[in-house]
């Protein structure tokens, strides 16, 4: 350790744990999966978003006047400004679709099962922060398609027997789409949310650390969980490698297709059809299929029937095995879930 | 944890303070207090500032929508209101569609154009004499009646009359 590093540390001891961290011990089967590169790119896409989303906050105006024209400005007008904003954009799609990944390889390797329950449980409340993170910034431009996607959301909300009119309300922050609204999502997506997934990520990984890698499930995988590489670099490398080729993706999304701006919000349009973001456009099109009365069973009891479940499944399949091929149930579950949800997304399309 | 037992000291670093230490559940529970009272304190002050006038009604006032001769019989027509309200700290516009509806230039329906299902705009299509909501399929009858697809309700009615040969609506 140079001198400059050892003063340092006297003063500040970080340099044990932060060994620590970097030396961690990474199973070689762990190593030679790339699979299991799947988390660590949902945090730097996630460290993306960050980055990216405070640069955003430097020119968005969150005012129903000014929203629209900032983030036009932002786009066209301020250097690099169409990719600063390109690469947020799509990077909530990149985001999506790796918290997803990693959660159905978690899934299928189960490693939720005992002691991991709590690693898997915050997993779960991460991807749906993911999803209300995505929600709350759809609104942001106050273009056409955010207001109407936002209108149409705090409806579902709406639609809960009982206290729905009320949630609805809140979630406006009044009667109508307005000021209100927009300030309420601005402050959950550049403040509250950030701080929540940071922590849980941060609690997230920890737990990870604790319990170590969840056992490996093929017999050559097996023999080689005896021999380890260090976390720094020969893990980080891979992730890096990885990070930046997600980047070069999102890059030239923003590059070819721009993140898109539609109309300014308008609330007498009759022609313009909402859409959600693609990722939620199975929901959408499910909720076609629920007519009159059964409304809330499509807004309310799917959803809570689907997260409470997730939240669920470490203490209902609590069994030795973990080979996904000898557990028909729940490896059924997982890709009748996957098949409908791709399905519906198809027909939406 | 107040009744942990504490973990014995370093024969160079000292002794734990016997008689102080005697003190630690009713400390403990002080702390608990304390904290709890800040903890609620706080939260309730939050919870409150959150909601914030978010429950108040929707301030409702009559419009104008014109001259009560000059509605077209028989016919469904589109109606765009505008009016000034208090969104939040800002005045601003607040701008909806109406369908106005009427037989006889005295009794007029008018229908809100939002979908009861999940709040898209209805459009009015004259040739198929229905209202259709493109989000998820829903169709309504000119009175606003459901005809098939998820909406739950009828089309909103809101609340017309007649004044002085101007049709008026409460928005
Ligand atoms: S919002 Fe009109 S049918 Fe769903």
């Amino acid at each position: 350790m140079n001198r400059i590093a050892r003063w340092i540390d006297e003063r500040t001891g970080l340099s044990g744990p932060v060994r620590g961290f970097f030396n961690y011990p990474v199973p070689k089967y762990v190593h030679k999966n790339l699979l299991y590169t799947l988390g660590g790119l949902t945090a730097i896409t996630f460290l993306l978003q960050v980055v990216t989303g405070i640069l955003l906050v430097f020119y968005y105006d969150p005012s129903t006047e000014g929203a629209y024209n900032s983030v036009d400005y932002i786009t066209y007008q301020v250097p690099l400004g169409w990719l600063v904003r390109g690469v947020h954009h799509y990077g909530s799609s990149a985001m999506v679709i790796l918290a997803a990944l990693h959660m159905l390889r978690t899934y299928f390797f189960s490693t939720y099962k005992k002691p991991r329950e709590i690693n898997w449980m915050t997993g779960v409340l991460l991807l749906f922060l993911v999803l209300v993170f995505s929600f709350t910034g759809y609104l942001l431009p106050w273009d056409q398609k955010g207001y109407w996607a936002t209108k149409v959301g705090s409806e579902i909300a709406g639609s809960v027997p009982w206290i729905g009119p009320t949630l609805m309300q809140l979630m406006r922050g009044g009667a109508d789409l307005g000021q209100a609204t927009l300030s309420r999502f601005y402050a959950t997506h550049a403040m509250l949310l950030p701080a929540l997934v940071g922590i849980l990520i941060v609690a997230h990984i920890f737990q990870l650390r604790f319990h170590g890698m969840a056992p490996a499930i093929t017999e050559s995988a097996k023999r080689n969980s005896k021999k380890f590489v260090p976390f720094f670099p020969h893990w980080v490398v891979t992730d890096a490698v990885f990070g930046l080729g997600i980047l070069a993706v999102l890059v030239y999304f923003s590059w070819s297709q721009g993140a898109p701006l539609d109309f300014p919000a308008d609330p007498t349009s009759s022609n313009f059809v909402p859409r959600p973001e693609w990722y939620f456009l199975f929901y959408f099109q499910a909720l076609k299929y629920f007519p009159g009365a059964l409304e809330p069973v499509a807004t309310v009891a799917i959803p809570l029937f689907i997260f409470g479940t997730m939240i669920a499944l470490p203490f209902v399949d609590r069994g030795e095995e973990r080979r996904p091929w000898k557990k028909p149930i729940t490896t059924g579950v997982a890709i009748a879930y996957t098949v409908i949800i791709l399905w519906l997304t198809v027909i939406a399309w | 944890m107040a009744d942990n037992e504490l973990p014995p000291l370093d024969d160079e670093k000292g002794q734990w303070d016997t008689e102080a230490v005697s003190r630690r559940k009713v400390l403990g529970a002080l702390f608990w207090g304390v904290a709890g009272l800040g903890g609620v304190a706080t939260l309730g002050t939050a919870g409150r500032f959150l909601v914030g006038n978010a429950l108040e009604p929707k301030a409702q006032r009559w419009v104008e929508l014109g001259t009560a001769a000059d509605f077209p019989t028989g016919k469904v027509q589109r109606h765009v209101y505008s009016i000034t309200v208090a969104d939040a700290w800002r005045d601003s516009e607040r701008r909806g569609v109406l369908y106005a509806y009427t037989d006889d230039n005295e009794e007029f329906v008018v229908l809100d154009g939002t979908c009861t299902h999940l709040g898209c705009s209805v459009q009015w299509q004259e040739d198929a004499d229905h209202f259709a909501c493109p989000c998820h399929a829903g169709f309504f009858t000119r009175e606003g009646e459901v005809v098939s697809g998820p909406p739950p309700r009828p089309l909103q009615r809101v609340d017309a009359k007649v004044e002085n040969g101007i049709v008026k609506v409460l928005v």
